[in-house]
C-alpha cells in the first residue's frame, strides 16, 4: 500500500488551554453585549476596532509571540482555544484577524528586527490591522502569475499594478503585497518578493468592490508609481514565493473554516423549539455530528502542528470538508425550518438569517484556496500527480 | 497493553487477516460456508479475549485495544463475528462471568426483551451472525436492573435473513427460553447498544480506509485514452473528495474510541459515540458512491473485492442504530437544552444539558 495513511490522532487540548477557555468565555459574556457591529451575527470578517483593542488589552492577540514584541509566549493550542471561542460566541474579530493569524507570524519569521519592533506590539494591542495583497485581476488560484511589479530605485521600489479582493484595505493599516521584483512574468516562482505596504502611501488608490450581498469587504488596490522604501521589503528579495506559501498554511488550518456561520445552527435550534419532531431532531443531530467531527479533525491537526509536524494534506482536508459543511448548512437549515419552525414569526426571522447566510456561502469554498486547489493538494498527497 | 505491544499485535493481526481472510473466504461466507479454520486460528491467537482481564484468563487489553483491533479487522472484511465476540466477552467478563470459547454474537436493540426468572422472551431483528454464533449475549432490564444474559443458540429460534453484505444475519426469537448465564450487568442496555455502535464505527473506519486505498491503486493502474486515469483531474478531485470522507470517518471513530476508553466502560464518550456513528453512517453513502464511480464497471462486479467493503459500509451503517437513530438522540438533547448550550457542549464532547 503506497498511499500515506490518513491519520487524525485524537488530541486533548491541554489543561492550561482549557483554563484559558473559561477566561475567554467570561470576558466575551461581559464584553460582547456592549459592542455594536454592522452584522447581526458577527464572525471573523466583522470588523470592530473597539473589540480588538479590548481583546488586545487581555493579552490574547499575538498570544504565541515573544514577550519582547508584546506577545504572551503561550502555545499554539492556547491560540486555538481563543480563536474557536471567538467564533463559537460570534465575536466581531474582523479587525485583527488577518494580522493575528498570518501577517504577524510572517513578520516574526521573515521580517527585519526593525519591522518586528515597529509593528508587532501594535498588533498585540489590537491597534494595527492587515490586508492580504496576493490576488490580482489575472492571478487568482494561479498566484505565481502575479504581474504587480516593484522596480528597484534608489532607496526602495517603484510599484505599479493592481491587487483585488483585498479585504478590509479601506480600514486597515498595512497590506503585505506579493510583487515581482525581478525577471519576467513567465518566470513563475522566481523573482517574487513581499513588501510591507502602508496603505496611506501616495500612489496607492483603494476602491471598493461590492460583493453580491451588498457588503463592502473587498477592494481593488491600485499602485501607480507608488514608492515603497527599501526597509519595507520582507525577508529576502526573491523569496516571496516561499514566504507566501508558509503564510497560506496559517490560513488553511483553523476553525474559521467550519465555524464561520455557526450562528445558523444555533438559531435553527432556537426556532425548532424544545421538542422537535423525530425527523427534525435527526437532521439537527447530523449537522451537530458533522461539526463535532470537524472539530475533532481540526484539534488533531493543531496537535500535530504543536508537535512540530506540518500536516499540509490534513489541513487541506479539513478546509475542504469544513467549507462544504458551511455551504450546506444554510440550505439544510432553511428547508428544515420551513417545515418545522414552531411559530410563523420565528420562521420569518429565521428565513432572513438563512437567506443572508446563503448569499455569503459561495465565498467559503473560494477564499483561502478554492475547493479545487485544495483537492489538487490532496491528490498530490495521494500520489496521483 | 502498552503502545509497542499493541502495535505489534495489530501488525500481526493485519498480516494474518491479509493471508487468511482472503477473497475466497469472504465470498465463501456469502455462499454459506463457515470458515471454521479462520475462526480456530483467531481463537488460537487469543483475539476474542483481547479485552478480558488476565485474571479471567484473557489477554488483559483495554477497550481501546479491542477497538484498534476491530479497525484492522474492518480493513480486511473479516467475515466472522470477531467484533461481536470480543465485545460480548468483554461484557460477560465485566459482569463477573467467564467467557466461553466459540463465536458469540450480540442480540441488542430488541425493545420488548423480558426476563422472567431464568427465562427470556422477545424478538431481536438483524442479529449479526445469528445462525453461526454459539450463543447470544444481551442486556435486558429485569425488575429495573440491567441484567446480562447469555443464551445458547440452539435454545432460541433463528430465522435467517442474510445481510446485504452476505453475512448470516437473522431474526432471533426467544420464547420463554432458558438462559445459560445471567448476572447483574456492568453496563445498561442502552450502553451495550452504544458500545456495539462504537465497535461498528471502528470497523467502518477500517473498511473506508481500504476503499480509498483500493480506488487510488486502481486509478493509478487503469489506462484509458493512453494514460492512467489518475492523470485526469476529474478523477483526482473525486479521489480527493473520497479521501476527505474517509478522513472524517476515521477521525470520528478514533475520537469516540478514545473518549469511550478514557471515560470508562459504564458511560465514557456517550455523546462522542453517538456523533461518530452518525458521522460514519452519514458518509458511507458518499464513500461508496465516489469509489464506485472512480472504478467504473470493474468495481461493480462480484469478481472485484470493492463490494466486500462498500456493502459492509451499507450494512454497518444500519447496525446498532443508523444516523437517523443516533442523530435523533443528539438532536433531541440539543433542542431540549436550547441554543446557548450547544457550543459549550461541543467543546466538551457531551450531550447538551
Amino acid at each position: 500500500m503506497s498511499i500515506p495513511k490518513l491519520e487524525f490522532p485524537p488530541f486533548h487540548l491541554p489543561a492550561e488551554a482549557e483554563a484559558l477557555r473559561g477566561e475567554v468565555r467570561a470576558f466575551l459574556k461581559e464584553t460582547l453585549p456592549g459592542i455594536q457591529t454592522e452584522d447581526r451575527f458577527a464572525s471573523w470578517n466583522t470588523p470592530s476596532p473597539e473589540f480588538s483593542r479590548a481583546l488586545g488589552a487581555k493579552g490574547w492577540l499575538g498570544i504565541t509571540w515573544p514577550k519582547q514584541y508584546g506577545g504572551a509566549e503561550r502555545t499554539f493550542l492556547d491560540r486555538y482555544v481563543v480563536t474557536e471561542e471567538l467564533l463559537g460566541n460570534s465575536a466581531p474579530a474582523g479587525s485583527h484577524w488577518v494580522a493575528d493569524r498570518q501577517s504577524g507570524p510572517l513578520l516574526l519569521k521573515f521580517g527585519s528586527e526593525q519591522q518586528r519592533q515597529a509593528i508587532l506590539p501594535r498588533i498585540t494591542r489590537g491597534e494595527c490591522y492587515f490586508s492580504i495583497g496576493m490576488s490580482e485581476p489575472d492571478s487568482g488560484s494561479d498566484l505565481a502569475s502575479v504581474r504587480t511589479r516593484a522596480e528597484p530605485v534608489p532607496g526602495g521600489f517603484r510599484v505599479n499594478g493592481t491587487k483585488v479582493w483585498t479585504s478590509g484595505a479601506h480600514r486597515n493599516h498595512y497590506c503585505i503585497t506579493l510583487v515581482r521584483t525581478s525577471g519576467q512574468h513567465g518566470d513563475r516562482h522566481k523573482g517574487l518578493s513581499q513588501l510591507l505596504v502602508d496603505l496611506k502611501t501616495p500612489g496607492v488608490t483603494i476602491r471598493p468592490i461590492i460583493n453580491l450581498a451588498g457588503r463592502h469587504d473587498w477592494n481593488e488596490v491600485t499602485f501607480s508609481d507608488a514608492f515603497i522604501p527599501e526597509d519595507c521589503l520582507i525577508g529576502n528579495e526573491g523569496d516571496g514565493w516561499l514566504q507566501v506559501t508558509s503564510e497560506l498554511a496559517f490560513e488553511r488550518s483553523g476553525p474559521e473554516r467550519f465555524m464561520q456561520n455557526v450562528y445558523v445552527l444555533r438559531e435553527l435550534i432556537r426556532v425548532l423549539g424544545r421538542q422537535p419532531a423525530k425527523r427534525a431532531s435527526a437532521i439537527v443531530g447530523r449537522l451537530i455530528a458533522r461539526l463535532w467531527t470537524l472539530r475533532q479533525m481540526s484539534t488533531a491537526v493543531a496537535g500535530m502542528m504543536q508537535g512540530g509536524q506540518s500536516p499540509a494534506i490534513e489541513a487541506s482536508l479539513v478546509k475542504d470538508l469544513g467549507t462544504i459543511y458551511e455551504q450546506d448548512l444554510p440550505e439544510i437549515a432553511r428547508t428544515l425550518a420551513e417545515s418545522d419552525a414552531t411559530t410563523e414569526d420565528d420562521l420569518a426571522d429565521f428565513l432572513d438569517i438563512a437567506q443572508y447566510a446563503t448569499m455569503m456561502a459561495p465565498s467559503y469554498t473560494i477564499q483561502g484556496g478554492t475547493t479545487q486547489v485544495l483537492r489538487g493538494i490532496v491528490a498530490r498527497g495521494l500520489g496521483l500527480r | 497493553m502498552d503502545r509497542e505491544t499493541r502495535d505489534m499485535l495489530l501488525e500481526t493481526a493485519g498480516r494474518f487477516f491479509t493471508e487468511r481472510s482472503s477473497k475466497d473466504v469472504v465470498n465463501g461466507v456469502e455462499k454459506g460456508v463457515w470458515p471454521a479454520d479462520l475462526w480456530k486460528e483467531i481463537e488460537e491467537m487469543g483475539l476474542p479475549l483481547i479485552a478480558v482481564p488476565e485474571a479471567q484468563e484473557g489477554v488483559g487489553g483495554t477497550l481501546a485495544d479491542l477497538l484498534a483491533l476491530l479497525r484492522v479487522a474492518g480493513e480486511h472484511a473479516v467475515p466472522v463475528p470477531l467484533a461481536e465476540t470480543t465485545l460480548a466477552n468483554l461484557l460477560v467478563a465485566a459482569s463477573g462471568g467467564k467467557p466461553a470459547s466459540g463465536p458469540s454474537t450480540l442480540a441488542l436493540g430488541g425493545s420488548d426483551l423480558s426476563l422472567q426468572g431464568n427465562r427470556l422472551s422477545g424478538k431481536v431483528t438483524r442479529v449479526p451472525f445469528a445462525s453461526v454464533a454459539d450463543r447470544f449475549v444481551s442486556v435486558v432490564n429485569a425488575g429495573g436492573k440491567p441484567t446480562l444474559v447469555v443464551v445458547a443458540r440452539d435454545e432460541a429460534s433463528v430465522e435467517e435473513t442474510p445481510s446485504h453484505a452476505g453475512e448470516p444475519y437473522g431474526t432471533v426469537v426467544f420464547d420463554n427460553t432458558p438462559v445459560e448465564f445471567s448476572a447483574a450487568s456492568a453496563v445498561s442496555a442502552d450502553r451495550a447498544l452504544e458500545l456495539a455502535a462504537l465497535m461498528r464505527t471502528m470497523q467502518m473506519a477500517g473498511a473506508a480506509d481500504k476503499v480509498l486505498v483500493t480506488a487510488v491503486e486502481y486509478c493509478k493502474q487503469r489506462v484509458q485514452f493512453g494514460r492512467p486515469i489518475s492523470n485526469f483531474q476529474a478523477i483526482q478531485h473525486m479521489l480527493a473528495e473520497l479521501a476527505s470522507c474517509v478522513a472524517a470517518t476515521i477521525a470520528s471513530a478514533e475520537s469516540a474510541s478514545r473518549d469511550a476508553d478514557e471515560g470508562g466502560l459504564a458511560d465514557g464518550g456517550s455523546f462522542s459515540i453517538a456523533a461518530a456513528k452518525t458521522q460514519c453512517s452519514d458518509f458511507a453513502h458518499r464513500i461508496a458512491a465516489l469509489s464506485h464511480q472512480s472504478m467504473g464497471a470493474m468495481g461493480f462486479t462480484h469478481e472485484h473485492i470493492l463490494h466486500h467493503y462498500t456493502r459492509r459500509l451499507w450494512v454497518w451503517r444500519r447496525d446498532f442504530g443508523s444516523e437517523a437513530f443516533w442523530g435523533e438522540k443528539i438532536g433531541q438533547a440539543f433542542a431540549k437544552a436550547g441554543r446557548d448550550a450547544m457550543w459549550p457542549a461541543l467543546t466538551e464532547s457531551k450531550y447538551a444539558a
